[in-house]
């Protein structure tokens, strides 16, 4: 078993480098030779390599936040996107996007980042508790899920009223936002994105035990001495904080989240989530790197939306589950 | 061996606590229940067994009055304390996310672990011993949604075992096992009672079988709540007619 692990681990830290080197080298219309590389190339190190950290860090923060909804909700179907997380920070961006542009808040190029990003976490917050209240009251997975897909077009119909009524600036850098892309993070941007992302990864060490416990249910995990109720309150914190953030800077992205701690217990037949958690920071960068340097070369010189190609991962595997799992 | 006092109630009211109100399912229980006590909790459905045995451990509010726990009052304790005092089986089914029969009982030892949840060698022994005490031994390491009932029944009150503590409380343990499981379930339980002093409390609806291994009876009805030793169960009005004449 412990063998089987490591050997496993180590052929996704090398499908991770694979996929590094593919998104670097392959992942725009222009390909980049390695032996062309110098210090000074505009194209490397001003779009790809901040589009291959990018691609990293949304690849971990969605899986990971996936992951903990699916403890939370012990609900193998969680994810940000389809419980309408991610459409729920989607709406407040909208909504900052379009107060800011009205209060010239963007000419201050730091304080619109950082009102983006507050936007997006207090949105995906919201919906969080709001589907927390509402799964109390239905017993039913499915329901639950269904009830966030309403959610989601509630968010997105809120969202194409405030595009109708708004100027046309505003309009096309939310609309461009809005399908979703790796590829809009500067550097600098990722000055902000990096550190935040680090942080709310790391605050995860505190809560090894609890993400075990919760697993058991409420009542179990209280009398095995875990404060199911506070555990919970901050796990929905890191997750939301996750969520946010990456929505932030890529947009939605879609099933990601749902998709990786799927595919992770398939990979690793444990119930550890430690290991979960290491093994979804692992392959969802993988994911995300393969799907951008597949989207950007699939078809020459045309640079497919990265929604597309997670949608074509990530739903298949819910249906898959859906017939494989006929009791949760 | 010493009679100490492991659970004492003092005028407490049990039930819910919902947004606006709470509701009391039992009132102004007085009851003490000793180390070795081994208790058949018995009553018709829907009279509060459930709710009794989830206050006992803190998953349902004292709405009035006090409970103690080894001497100590339970609001006092921290969880992670009262996790070495009291093990709960509940009816409840847990199981998805590559859960094994090895891990729920794993998740016994939780409140001794590291706050990583590593698993040293005396944990691993302790949990091990559990899993052969229950039988499951050669289920261990099967999912636990694939379970059989009774299986599952035997695995979750491995996990109590592996709790470690003085105070076993089960909330019908014997429903899904077959008839020679019932009985080792209970041979068992009445052996951590006598052997390691262990304060049992089990609710069942198996009637004879509480009266062959318990030595004493919490006989609830809507009106009334009396601790008796099984001795005088044949002759007490209450346990009778639970028993629907057929006892």
């Amino acid at each position: 078993m412990e063998k089987n692990t490591t050997i496993k681990f180590l052929i996704l830290i090398c499908l991770l480098i694979v996929a590094c080197f593919l998104s670097l080298f392959f992942g725009g219309s222009e390909h980049i030779n390695f032996g062309e590389l110098s210090s000074n190339n505009f194209i490397f190190w001003h779009i790809r390599f901040p589009k291959t950290i990018t691609a990293i860090i949304a690849g971990c923060t969605l899986s990971v936040s996936g992951l903990i909804l699916q403890i939370i909700f012990r609900n193998p179907l969680a994810g940000p996107f389809v419980l309408g997380i991610s459409s729920g920070a989607s709406l407040m961006v909208a909504i900052s996007i379009l107060a800011g542009s009205a209060l010239h808040l963007f000419s201050v190029f730091f304080i619109g980042k950082a009102f983006i990003v507050l936007s997006a976490i207090t949105g995906s917050l919201l919906i969080t508790f709001l589907i927390l209240g509402i799964s109390k009251k239905v017993n039913s997975n499915v329901v639950l899920l269904l009830i966030g897909l309403m959610l989601s077009q509630i968010c997105g119909a809120v969202q194409t009223a405030l595009e109708y009524f708004s100027d046309a600036n505003s309009l096309k850098s939310f609309v461009i936002w809005g399908m979703g892309s790796l590829a809009n993070t500067t550097n600098f941007d990722l000055l902000i994105y990096l550190p935040i992302a680090l942080i709310s990864l790391l605050a995860l060490l505190f809560f090894v035990k609890p993400l075990n416990a919760l697993l058991l249910g409420e009542n179990y995990a209280q009398n095995v001495g875990i404060n199911f109720k506070s555990s919970r309150f901050y796990l929905i914190l890191i997750s939301s904080l996750l969520t946010g953030l990456t929505t932030a800077f890529c947009g939605p992205i879609a099933f990601i989240g749902t998709a990786v701690p799927i595919l992770s217990r398939m990979v690793f037949k444990s119930s550890k989530q430690q290991l979960h958690v290491s093994s979804c920071l692992l392959i969802g960068s993988i994911i995300l790197l393969l799907s951008d340097a597949l989207a950007n070369s699939a078809i020459s010189n045309i640079s497919l939306p990265i929604n597309m190609i997670t949608t074509f991962i990530g739903a298949p595997l819910v249906i898959y589950l859906m017939f494989k799992n006929k009791t949760w | 061996m010493d009679k100490k006092e492991c659970i004492v109630l003092k005028d407490a009211t049990l039930g819910y606590k919902k947004t606006n109100a709470s509701i009391s399912i039992l009132k102004h229980l007085n009851l003490t229940f000793y180390c070795g006590d081994f208790v058949g909790v018995v009553g018709v459905n829907g009279v509060g067994k459930s709710t009794l045995l989830k206050s006992l451990c803190g998953l349902l509010p004292v709405l009035e009055g006090e409970i103690f726990i080894d001497q100590q009052h339970i609001s006092k304790l921290l969880l992670n304390e009262l996790a070495k005092k009291i093990a709960i089986v509940l009816t409840e089914k847990i199981g998805g996310f590559n859960l094994t029969a090895y891990d729920a009982v794993a998740a016994g030892q939780m409140p001794y672990t590291n706050s990583f949840n590593r698993l040293e060698k005396e944990n691993q022994l302790i949990i091990d011993e559990a899993i052969k005490t229950c039988g499951i031994t050669a289920h261990q390491y099967k999912l636990l949604n694939e379970l059989s009932d009774g299986l599952f029944q035997k695995t979750i009150i491995a996990k109590a075992l592996a709790q470690q503590t003085p105070i076993m409380l089960l909330d019908e343990p014997s429903a899904f096992l077959d008839y020679a499981s019932k009985h080792d379930l209970f041979i068992l339980l009445k052996k951590l009672a006598d052997e390691e002093n262990k304060c049992v409390l089990a609710s069942s609806h198996d009637l004879d079988l509480l009266l062959k291994y318990c030595n004493k009876l919490l006989v609830i009805s809507n009106t009334s709540i009396e601790l008796i030793p099984v001795s005088e169960a044949k002759t007490n009005k209450v346990f009778l007619e639970i028993g629907g004449g057929f006892i």
